[in-house]
């Protein structure tokens, strides 16, 4: 039998195809139930404004029940957004993705979460532990255990 | 004229009684954690029915049951309800007749 995750994300992905995804989000590439790429930007007036960034999640057999891993895509052509929350790696410490995450959440649920993270944000720098973590992170951030500094920026 | 009825299809329909009363909406009447509709079944199931029955929190939120013990059963729902993240405690089932 299919793989619980299967199922939900063959279920958000007719959605997506059906009724299209919000503003600011697009679907880049979803071949598998696996890994999945969407593109995500800013529109309006915000310190993003003109960058487009990409984020690649990660499911295992579990989601939703387990949580999906998720970062923001770093290669040859994106770059993770200078946001005080996401390292340069594209690791990102939102609180959603770890102790806060809830099996109602979907994909595009956690891609509006972070596009009015960047929407919000007043001041475009680095968490102050960047370099630290970065040299020492795991290859995936779900093996990370963040401290969520605040829930404003 | 006389009409002779040699046989006949009973057809019946069934759903949850969720306690809301819309019957056209069809967004709300699917399980938050799954997406299939609560007449469907969990993705452990295969039949729908009293086998894969619903659950009501106190809260008013409803959820297959198979799926909400699924999440509750995790160190990572801190036994909160998905939706409002208040502490999960099982209703009574409500029936409005």
């Amino acid at each position: 039998m299919a793989a619980v995750s299967t199922r939900r994300l063959q279920k958000e992905l007719a959605d997506i195809k059906n009724h299209g995804t919000p503003t600011g989000i697009t679907l880049l590439k979803a071949d598998d139930f696996e890994t999945w790429y969407l593109t995500l930007e800013v529109l309006g007036e915000s310190l993003y404004k003109g960058e487009v960034f990409a984020l690649k999640f990660r499911f295992e057999p579990g989601y939703p029940i387990s949580s999906p891993a998720v970062q923001f895509v770093v290669d040859d052509k994106f770059r993770a957004p200078l946001h005080p929350h996401v390292y340069s790696n594209g690791h990102i410490c939102a609180s959603i993705l770890g102790t806060e995450w809830s099996p109602v959440l979907s994909v595009i649920s956690v891609c509006i979460t972070l596009q009015s993270m960047l929407a919000s944000c007043k001041d475009k720098k680095r968490p102050p532990d960047n370099d630290r973590y970065v040299a020492h992170a795991p290859e995936n951030p779900k093996k990370t255990q963040f401290v969520y500094h605040d829930d404003e920026v | 004229m006389k009409v002779t009825v040699k046989s006949w299809h009973a057809i019946a329909q069934w759903r949850w009684d969720t306690g809301s009363n819309s019957t056209e909406d069809e967004e709300g009447d699917v399980c938050g954690i799954c997406r299939v509709a609560f007449e469907g079944c969990c993705p452990s199931c295969k039949v729908p029915g009293d086998d894969c029955p619903l659950i009501w929190g106190e809260c008013s939120h409803v959820f297959h049951m198979h799926c909400l013990l699924k999440w509750i059963g995790t160190a990572a729902s801190k036994q909160q309800c998905p939706m409002d993240r208040r502490p999960w405690a099982t209703a009574e089932r409500k029936v409005n007749k």
